[in-house]
This record gives structure tokens, sequence and C-alpha cells, in this order.
């Protein structure tokens, strides 16, 4: 399998002007401004082989937009070795452009004023693509995500979801090898994040395309990602499968207990974790070896009906990680 | 270049098509705004004129400066443009320019279809008014000259489009750059000789002028029509508007190119 993506030493610095608070600063800063660095991605090195689906985690300013833009040529390195599809982003070929697609959840990628299917006639025309075929895909995709409805309102008029629906129908018009996809399923209620979830599962199983998705919500990475990249201010924290991941960082595991009655007096379980009187449940983290000793403490106090031991999911663990960092 | 066509002519109709969709802020734009224009310069040059008690200024008739504010008045509405430069200025500072420059195609040719393909539609919606005001006033007009200076309008347009660009391109740098709008705006209103005709200026100003590639907007274009000027001002328009763009052009490569190297995909 060739490599769609390869980063060596990738390094981006973002230069901002630095204000004070208040007015004065503001009249100073007419003639005078302290300027400030901030290392956005620093020395980062990655092949992605093509058709991979990669799921990019961090938290708010970790770098992995900084790392979408740049790999899409949005914005240049600031050193470092950058080669997609062969090309150096920045350059921004049209050979290039036509084979990647971006969609960044939080704007719109197709025209407000609009409705989707002229936006859609716009990007054949754009892209040079054969226009039966492609109003074949427009219905096809619409039919698959229920959207048929709304192809022929104006796109300032339809709610997120049906919004979001039409960008990714729009992203993959051109039969892209490379999707970036940036919190695709941001802002969108349960039933419409699952809905694009299991369309792009499914497009991807068939279409093969190479993906870089970020997203706030675990269950699209757990859902869709071969292969999990964790950024940590600017750095690749972890770089491997999502199993390896939560094995190597769970070190507890779940303990639910349903008590008989409500607890009668305060119980010490650990030094900062207390069970307090009045409680009818008691559900916490606890290391494996813990687990016997915590249930015997307990039961010497008080009834138990019930014992439920699990393991921490992914979205658990992840957010564990990103609430140490 | 069948694929650069193809997908320019799709940008002039998505001008067309975006700006209809407001009807109402069409109307204003095309029939509403060059009327009152005209008719509060009309009602000037109506009143100068009572008011010297003369029958010709600089050697020209009140007729004759009639038909001239009433055809500056429309080709100064399809020459002058600020909408397009805004909304560049606008895709640049909010970081949806990032949806157009990921694609296979350009920025500027993307708003100079847009442009183009609109001030088609407003050049012949717009044209009723000065035209049934020539005809009722029996005002100097000669109809058989308009190819031409159709010509010299819509090229200067490119002109105006290359300014705009390079407008918008500061805001790369400089985040807020609405003010340069004006001041070059109000500017170009003197320079192309929308306000007033340039043949009232001093001779120095005057001359200074005509060698700038402004005047090719309005006072060459209305000039000829109304019978001010010859064939070899239009052509020396031509020529004007071509250094101006090569000039324009070269200063916008070079400032695009620094712009988006300190871009940093805002809002993404």
């Amino acid at each position: 399998m060739s490599n769609a993506i390869e980063v060596k030493n990738l390094n981006r610095v973002y230069y901002s002007y630095e204000k004070s608070v208040g007015l004065l600063s503001s009249i100073q800063g007419l003639w005078n401004r302290r300027h400030t660095e901030k290392s956005a991605l620093s020395d980062i090195n990655l092949t992605i082989p093509a058709g991979q689906v990669i799921g990019l985690v961090g938290s708010n300013g970790a770098g992995k937009t900084t790392l979408i833009k740049t790999l899409s040529g949005l914005i240049p390195a600031t050193s470092g070795d950058v080669k997609v599809l062969g090309f150096n982003p920045f350059e921004r070929k049209n050979e290039f452009l036509r084979d990647i697609s971006v969609l960044l959840g939080q704007k719109n990628q197709l025209w407000w004023d609009i409705a989707p299917v002229d936006s859609y006639q716009l990007l054949m025309n754009i892209y040079d693509l054969d226009v039966n075929k492609t109003q074949k895909k427009v219905k096809e995709l619409a039919d698959i995500l229920n959207c048929t409805h709304v192809l022929e309102t104006q796109l300032r008029r339809l709610s997120l979801g049906e919004r979001m629906k039409m960008e990714i129908i729009g992203s993959l018009l051109h039969d892209p090898k490379i999707l970036f996809l940036d919190e695709p399923t941001i802002g969108l209620d349960i039933v419409a994040q699952t809905s694009i979830r299991n369309f792009l599962s499914n497009y991807v199983k068939e279409k093969k395309p190479t993906i870089i998705l970020t997203s706030h919500y675990m269950d699209d990475i757990s859902k869709l990602a071969d292969r999990l990249v964790i950024i940590s201010k600017g750095k690749i924290f972890y770089d491997g499968s999502i199993e390896k991941f939560t094995q190597k960082s769970v070190q507890k595991k779940r303990l639910k207990i349903i008590f008989e009655t409500p607890v009668k007096e305060n119980i010490q379980i650990a030094v900062d974790i207390n069970l307090i009187a009045g409680a009818k449940a008691l559900d916490l983290e606890v290391e494996p070896a813990k687990i016997a000793d915590t249930i015997t403490r307990i039961s010497q106090k008080e009834s138990i009906q019930d014992i439920y031991t699990e393991e921490i999911d992914f979205e658990e663990t992840i957010r564990e990680f990103l609430k140490k960092e | 270049m069948r694929q650069f066509f193809k997908r320019n002519l799709a940008f002039a109709k998505l001008g067309i098509q975006t700006n209809l969709e407001y009807r109402f802020n069409f109307l204003i734009d095309a029939v509403v705004q060059p009327a009152m224009t005209g008719s509060i310069e009309i009602f000037l040059w109506l009143a100068l004129f009572a008011a010297v008690k003369t029958d010709t200024l600089n050697g020209f008739s009140k007729e004759s400066y009639l038909a001239y504010v009433i055809w500056s008045s429309f080709i100064g509405r399809v020459a002058i443009s600020w909408m397009y430069e805004h909304l560049m200025m606008e895709e640049i500072e909010t970081g949806s320019i990032n949806a157009i420059i990921l694609r296979p195609m350009t920025f500027f040719e993307y708003y100079l279809s847009q442009l183009l393909g609109y001030k088609f539609i407003i050049y012949f919606c717009s044209m009723l008014v000065p035209l049934c005001v020539t005809l009722y006033f029996n005002l100097p007009t000669d109809l058989s000259r308009f190819p031409l200076i159709t010509l010299l309008v819509f090229y200067y347009l490119i002109f105006v489009h290359a300014m705009s660009f390079l407008t918008a391109c500061f805001a790369f740098f400089l985040n807020r750059v609405r003010s340069f709008t004006i001041v070059k705006n109000f500017t170009i209103y003197i320079m192309s000789g929308e306000l007033f005709p340039l043949d009232l200026l001093p001779e120095f100003w005057k001359n200074l002028f005509l060698k700038l590639p402004f005047s090719s907007g309005v006072y060459i274009p209305v000039g000829y029509v109304t019978g001010r000027l010859g064939t070899d001002m239009v052509m020396q328009g031509f020529i004007n508007t071509t250094i101006g763009l090569v000039v324009v052009l070269s200063i916008s490569y070079f400032v695009w190119r620094k712009g988006l190297g300190s871009y940093s995909g805002t809002g993404a």
C-alpha cells in the first residue's frame, strides 16, 4: 500500500499581536505592538498509507486543526517536509486540489444564498464532472442520508443537521482520494450524528478513501478510525490502534454497587472518596487490585443488593487523558 | 481552456443568481439608484445654468451637460464596484476564503466572473432610465457608439476588479481594510469624471487624469456617446486601462503571495 501522506519534522509557528487590557494599551498599540510566537505543531512525523482512516484527537488548541490546515495546503509549514499524494500541499496545484476534499464542520463550503442542487451544479463545473453521473450520485447520496426533500431549498434556510448532510454530499461529489473532516458532527443532535456516522462508515467501506478525522465525539473516532493519533501541545503523544491505547491507558475498572437501603452513615472508601449517608448506589473507578478490598469494606457496614464491574470505555479513557493534560 | 471558460461561465451565472435572490435589493441597485443619482445631478446642473444665465459652459451646451450627467450616473453605476470588494475582504477576514482556495480555481477569477455576470445584467436593466430621459429631453447621444463603449466599460471593470482584489489582499495583514475602499472609491469618483466632466478641471489636472486609467471608466465612454470625445480617446482609454491592469496585477500577485504566506486559516 503506497503512502498518501508523509510528514517529516513538521513545525508550525503562529505569530500574533499581544494586547494588554484597557483603553490605554489600545492607544499605545497604535505605535508600539508586542508580538508573540506560539508553536502550534512541533516536530511532527507521520506516515499515512492510502485508504487508512485516522482519528485525530486532542484538546482544544492541541494542534489538530493546524495539522489539517497544513496537510490540506491552507497554511504553509514553518519548517519540515510535507507530502500529500506526492504534492507539496501549499503549492495548491489543481491536480492536488482535485483529489482532496476539506470539510470544516464550523464553516460552510457550499453557497449560502443558493439551493444545494445549484451548488452541486457549480461544483460539477469547478471539478469538470460528468453531469449525468454526478446528478445520479447526488440522488443516491441524498437518498442514503434521507435529505432529498431539501435539495432545492436555499442553504441558509436549512437546519444545522440538514446543512451538514448537504456539505458532506458536496465534499464527496468528485470522489476525493483524501478527505479532511474537521468536526463533521459538531453541534448536531444524536440522530443526525448517528446518521452521518453510519453514512461515513459505509462510504469508507465502499470507496476506501484516506480520511483524517477530528471530532470531540469519541464515538465518531471509535466507529470510523483504523488508527488513533493523539496530539497534545503540538506534539504527537500517541500513534497506534484504538485497542492498544485503551489497553495501555486503562489501569482502572468501573465499580457499581447498589444498596438494599440508603446508606445510613458516611463511609470513607479512599483518601479522597467518601460515600455520603443517604446514597442508594455507588459508581466509581478503582484499580482492579483494590476492588475486593473496597467491596469488603462497604459490605461490612451496608447490605449490598447488586455489584457490577465493567471496563472503562474509549471515550472515558480519552477524557481522562485530556483532563490530565 | 474549455474547462476555464466553463467554470467561469458558471461563476458569472452565480453572480446573477445570488443577486436575483434578493429582488428588492437588485431593483434598487439596477434602477432606483441610477435614477436617483441622475435626477439629483440633472437638477443641480439645471440650477447651475439658471444661476449663471448662460447657454454654454466651457464650450458645451446645457443639453450636453444634461446628457453627460444622466449617462455618467448610469455608466458609473456599472464601472464602479464596491460590493464584491467587501465580499472579498469579508472572505479573508472571516476565513470563508478557505472553501475557495482549497478548490481547483482562483479567488481572482471566482469574483471577477461573478462581477462581470452581475454587471452585465445591471448594464441592460439600468440602461432603460437614461435612455428614456435622453429620448424625452432629446439630449445629444449617439446610440451607434454604444458597442465600443460597452467593450471599454467591461474591460475597465477587469481593472476595477484588480484594484478591489489588491485592496482585499491587505486584509491578510491588516484585518480591517474597509477604510481603504472609501478613500479609493472617493478618489476614483473624482478622477473617473463621474462627479463632474473632467473638462471643468484646470488643464494640468485634466491632462493628468486623462493619462490615468480611471477616466476610461466614466469620462471617456460618456464623452464618446455624448459627442464630446472622438474614437482616438476611446483607444487611449483601452491603452491606459491595459497599463493600469499590468501595474495593479503585478502588485496584486506579490501582495497575494505574501498574504497567503502569512494567512493562518482564520476561524477554521
